[in-house]
């Protein structure tokens, strides 16, 4: 317990774990991996003056037990999508180290939470666009795409991030939206690097919807399985296995359009 | 086995360039977007180094991997940055999202009414899925080993009865 922080009494029991879990949900939120989600809710949980924590974590929900001076109780918070914002990530372990700490008083930290969240910075649509649009014709390069096709493969990422949270922004659903902008995307890299004269055709319309395959949940279900945390894990990677094969059905029909082919 | 310069540079640029982009998407902050360019370049660079020293894809990567978290693991708090963040921004670019389509791809040909080659299609698909699976789990193994080192470290610091002070 954190020195500064006056000693927890059973009244404050809810307030502990519906702010712990907030932590842990905002996190998760953010691409976090259970470790983390763990290690920070407990922390903030600790520091709030909880004697024992006892954290679950779901791929929609997190459950806390939390005790204090014998007596205990048990709480539930849904978790909503996951992303990945690091920036956020970054506020939200800075505040929990704070919290931790003692320079908030309990009666703030929610409100600070709410304020970080809403003060986090983000780059401008336009400009995320471009990036993702860059870093698939990188990819293109690494994966062998031509010279004459890069810059198709780049217009093509742009436009298919642009669609993207376009689509992600008027709440379509996900696996949908991956195979409208896979679709998009890959038929115009084939479009435009065939007209260019590429030898790479193919490549370069798989290197245009790189921009969907998620990278970080993948990585995330392997660190929860390795973590302990197996459940998650599996639950992340089955996330991960739908995604791809909703991607692909949009480079499939893609190819079908523009009758390219493996 | 030799190592051919132009192509490693050439790697190592743009997996520099992809890491720097995703690092936008994930939204790293712009003082940091530079250390994930540099993450995503000795990636590549080392899984490049790998395979001309003839050594596959899926242990060019697990090396690949293992030295991002190390140097991850060793420089974050010079820098001023999540472990996680480098990690995984530097990694992205070795995800085998490509095979793992083309995989996918492969199992749709063979649901075609008259597939062209069943069998030839059967093991070419069959083969990008265990290039991915393989290649992911060792880029997370390897990413996940330097912390999970030295938290078996800190375990033991801490079983270990500190000798009282004078």
């Amino acid at each position: 317990m954190a020195p500064n922080q006056p000693q927890a009494d059973p009244d404050s029991l809810e307030e502990i774990a519906m702010i712990s879990m907030e932590f842990g949900k905002m996190l998760m939120e953010c691409g976090a991996g259970s470790a983390i989600v763990d290690e920070y809710a407990t922390r903030v949980a600790t520091a709030l003056g909880a004697e024992s924590v006892d954290l679950r974590i779901g791929y929609a929900s997190l459950a806390i037990t939390v005790r204090v001076q014998g007596k205990g109780i048990a709480r539930m918070r849904r978790v909503g999508s996951i992303g990945v914002n690091q920036r956020l990530d970054q506020a939200v372990r800075q505040l929990a180290r704070r919290v931790e700490a003692g320079d908030l008083a309990m009666s703030d930290v929610a409100g600070e939470l709410e304020r970080v969240t809403k003060d986090s910075p983000r780059y401008p649509g336009w400009f995320i666009d471009l990036a993702v649009g860059l870093a698939c014709a990188s990819f293109g390069r690494l994966l062998g795409v031509d010279w004459l096709a890069f810059g198709f493969v780049f217009a093509a990422a742009a436009i298919g991030q642009f669609i993207r949270r376009l689509l992600l922004r008027r709440n379509v659903n996900v696996f949908i939206t991956a195979t409208l902008v896979a679709f998009l995307a890959s038929v115009l890299s084939g479009i435009g690097s065939r007209f260019a004269g590429s030898a790479t055709v193919d490549t370069a319309m798989t290197a245009a919807v790189l921009l969907l395959v998620p990278g970080v949940p993948s990585l995330n279900a392997q660190y929860d399985i390795l973590y302990g945390r197996p459940t998650l894990g599996s639950a992340r990677a089955v996330w991960v296995a739908v995604i791809m094969i909703f991607l692909t059905i949009g480079v499939w029909l893609g190819q079908m359009a523009l009758g390219e082919g493996l | 086995m030799h190592i051919e310069v132009v192509v490693v540079a050439h790697q190592t640029l743009f997996g520099s360039l992809a890491a720097m982009g995703f690092g936008v998407l994930f939204n790293v902050s712009q003082r940091h977007l530079l250390w994930c360019g540099v993450a995503g370049g000795l990636a590549l660079a080392v899984r490049t180094l790998g395979l001309q020293l003839g050594g596959s894809l899926e242990s060019a990567s697990f090396a690949a991997a293992l030295s991002v978290g190390a140097v991850a693991q060793m420089f974050q708090e010079h820098i001023g940055i999540s472990r996680n963040t480098l990690d995984v921004t530097g990694c992205i670019p070795m995800v085998p999202g490509g095979f793992a389509a083309k995989a996918i791809l492969g199992l749709f040909a063979l649901t075609a009414p008259t597939p062209i080659e069943p069998d030839k299609t059967l093991i070419i698909s069959v083969e990008y899925f265990l290039r991915v699976t393989f290649t992911i789990g060792a880029i997370g193994t390897g990413l996940a080993i330097p912390s999970l080192l030295l938290k078996a470290k800190q375990l033991a610091v801490q079983s270990i009865p500190r000798p009282s002070s004078k």
